[in-house]
């Protein structure tokens, strides 16, 4: 313990100059202006700056990209109160109160309790990334390929269950992030898979420009087809964030932070999960059921709270396991291979330093955002200005810009401009981008792992299901995956319900 | 800064029937589409080389995941394409009119068109990147602002066209400045 504690007072000291801060709060700023425009997501802004910050030292790349990553949620809030679209799709659940109150002439009060959710959520999520991840690698390194095979698998099947409302749309773009991710040459033998003796193919499907393509252009052509301009709410009231009301609603905080976290710590969910899951869990358990959607500070702050502690609860598996939590820590992890960090059990013992550094990099992330959001949130609203078909023809020149950098090849601006179309299309079609993503990330290691275990066990299956960790794993994904089937999920219900109805009684009064 | 309207944060009103009639149409045929890539990716699996003559672990065949996927796609395919024809995909739904599909569906091909000239014919064939950039920015930015023009009854004027190109000559100048000369990242 005291070991992690000298570690992360040196990961803290490691940044305490000039040129940190000053990348630090860069990037933080870099994050709130793109999550203050509608259809920019975390996870394009942080593949373009991963781009931008190629040639940097590690650490300071990195810190960079954590803080965008963390000002981009919290920059989303804005519009979400201001005009009512959520300016990432973390922000959401901010919508109904956050706008209701600008609405009823509180737009500074609901920025305000917007921060201070956020400050406090991201705070939360600080302390459970530090407290948990080096455990969690602990116990990650006895994991072997049986057991990275159904990690894989579960972040694919959870992740395609989670996000949207269709699981098997869900489950279809895994399968299809899965099988883009076979493209190229294999890692046991360097065969080529699906490449149709085309060359730049072996390479494979490089994760920046598919990101890009699906993040970036895809959004680009969704904003320039639906070309109506949304008009923003007056800003009349004082912004500074209320830490009395967050002494108020502590509960609602500490709660939304728990959710938030655990929610992070599920593959491939993403922070809209944790947001929504948090609102759900606040508006059940208030006493002001009747103000949500109406303006409630209740529903505000857990919705703020909820995302924003997410953002390291998805750090932690991506640290851990090299199994990113969300699209945007997908970018976060491969920023780390390229920069050569590899995220995964190993890492504590390859980079023990870095875990705590990471940690100190979302700390100083969570501390920037609250400068912005004391001092420069009404300059900061002018983006809301600019018009959408000014600004798109630029983000598609970052988009280009972003897909090439990476390995200076055109190659790449082709794929980023095919997905980019496919996603668009497939997205209007009611298909989310987010299991399209893990798929991609966690094919190699779906392949490796279910080969390498096959091998293991000469042809046999029954190591993947006979091993501890593995039978927790296969029961979940299975049994999530057959809650879909009308009969298995109704004679779920039927048990759940006797076995509610058996609790109910016991509970006093209730009787 | 305004108050909106309350209609400018509703939907558009669509007939719930319809619009469940249509998206069982669009998923109906997304049934048949995934169908034939998991065939597709099935068949291409079985018949990859299984590396025989390297003497290989037979469990470590290359097409054993990719067959494994197409078998997913095409079970998932099947049951988005069951589930779609019990709601009525069969059927097609009423909803947009020709007109209102045809306006939105030449604006993407006109967005498309724009972003693929640059992408594939402007970059990476010579053209310093800032030009390249400067050209395609102000061009988009004059075509898409076109049918707002035309709406709002406003004629092109040189003021409007200098405007345009000085965003496009400061975008291309600032992104190639900040990439190429201050992070040093290599431009198309």
């Amino acid at each position: 313990m005291f070991e992690g504690l000298s570690h992360l007072g040196h990961a803290w000291l490691g940044f305490m100059n000039v040129t940190s801060i000053v990348f630090g709060l860069g990037g933080a700023l870099t994050g709130i202006i793109v999550g203050c425009l509608p259809g920019l997501s975390a996870t394009l802004c942080i593949a373009l700056l991963t781009t931008m910050t190629i040639k940097l030292p590690t650490n300071d790349a990195i810190l960079i990209l954590i803080c965008s990553y963390v000002g981009t949620l919290y920059g989303g809030s804005r519009t979400a109160i201001l005009l009512n679209i959520p300016g990432t799709a973390a922000n959401a659940a901010s919508c109904a109160d956050g706008h209701a109150l600008a609405l009823q002439g509180q737009a500074g009060r609901a920025i305000g309790i917007a921060t201070s959710g956020a400050f406090t959520g991201t705070l939360f999520g600080v302390i459970c990334l530090a407290a948990f991840t080096p455990v969690l690698a602990e116990v990650a390194l006895s994991f072997g390929a049986y057991e990275f095979f159904w990690l894989a698998l579960f972040g694919v099947a959870m992740s395609g269950t989670i996000v949207g409302d269709d699981p098997i749309k869900g489950w279809l773009m895994g399968a299809l992030g899965l099988f883009v991710a076979q493209v190229g040459q294999e890692g046991l033998y360097a065969h080529d898979r699906f490449t149709f003796g085309w060359d730049q193919l072996s390479g494979g499907i490089a994760l920046i420009p598919a990101l890009v393509g699906s993040f970036g252009f895809a959004e680009v052509l969704t904003t320039l087809a639906d070309p109506v301009e949304r008009k923003l709410v007056e800003l009349r009231d004082s912004v500074l964030p209320r830490f009395r009301e967050v002494a108020q609603y502590w509960r609602t905080v500490f709660r939304s932070g728990v959710i938030g976290v655990l929610t992070g710590l599920m593959p491939g969910v993403g922070e809209d999960a944790g947001a929504w899951m948090s609102y759900a869990a606040a508006k059940a358990t208030t006493k002001e059921k009747e103000k949500f959607g109406k303006g409630s500070i209740d529903g505000l702050m857990a919705a703020e709270t909820g995302d924003m502690a997410s953002i390291p609860g998805h750090i932690i598996p991506c640290l851990a396991l090299g199994i990113p939590g969300s699209a945007p820590s997908a970018v976060l992890m491969a920023a780390m291979i390229i920069h050569g960090v590899q995220p995964g059990p190993m890492m504590m013992i390859t980079h023990p330093q870095f875990i705590y550094d990471v940690v100190a990099m979302t700390s100083m992330a969570t501390i920037s955002i609250l400068i912005f959001g004391l001092f420069l949130v009404k300059p900061l609203l002018l983006v809301l200005r600019i018009k959408r078909t000014v600004l798109m023809p630029i983000i598609f020149l970052l988009c280009t810009v972003g897909a090439f950098a990476g390995a200076s090849r055109l190659f790449d601006i082709y794929s980023m401009l095919v997905i980019g179309t496919g996603a668009f299309f497939l997205r209007r079609r009611g298909y989310q981008m987010a299991p399209f993503v893990l798929g991609l990330v966690l094919g190699g290691l779906l392949d490796k792992s279910l080969r390498r275990g096959l091998v293991l066990s000469d042809g046999s299956i029954a190591p993947f299901f006979t091993r501890p960790i593995c039978m927790g794993f296969a029961t979940v994904t299975i049994f999530v995956i057959l809650l879909y089937v009308p009969a298995f999920k109704a004679l779920v219900q039927k048990v759940t319900g006797a076995i509610g109805a058996q609790f109910k009684a016991l509970l006093p009064g209730k009787g | 800064m305004t108050q909106p309207s309350p209609t400018d944060t509703q939907p558009t009103a669509v007939p719930q029937g319809d619009e469940h009639r249509r998206v069982a149409r669009s998923d109906l045929e997304g049934g048949v589409g995934w169908m034939a890539l998991g065939a597709a990716i099935l068949i291409a699996s079985v018949r990859m080389d299984r590396l025989e003559e390297q003497h290989i672990n037979p469990y470590t065949i290359p097409g054993l995941l990719p067959g494994l996927l197409g078998i997913v796609m095409l079970m998932l395919g099947f049951l988005l394409f069951v589930r779609s024809w019990r709601r009525g995909g069969l059927h097609p739904g009423a909803g947009e009119s020709m007109q209102e599909r045809w306006v939105a569906t030449k604006r993407i091909l006109m967005v498309l068109a724009l972003c693929g000239t640059f992408a594939v014919i402007l970059v990476g064939h010579g053209l310093p990147f800032w030009v390249a950039g400067a050209t395609f920015v102000t061009v988009a930015i004059l075509t898409l602002q076109h049918a707002q023009r035309v709406a709002a009854g406003q004629k092109l004027t040189l003021r409007k066209v200098l405007t345009t190109a000085l965003i496009g000559l400061g975008a291309g100048l600032m992104i190639t400045l900040v990439f190429q000369e201050i992070f040093l990242v290599r431009l198309p």
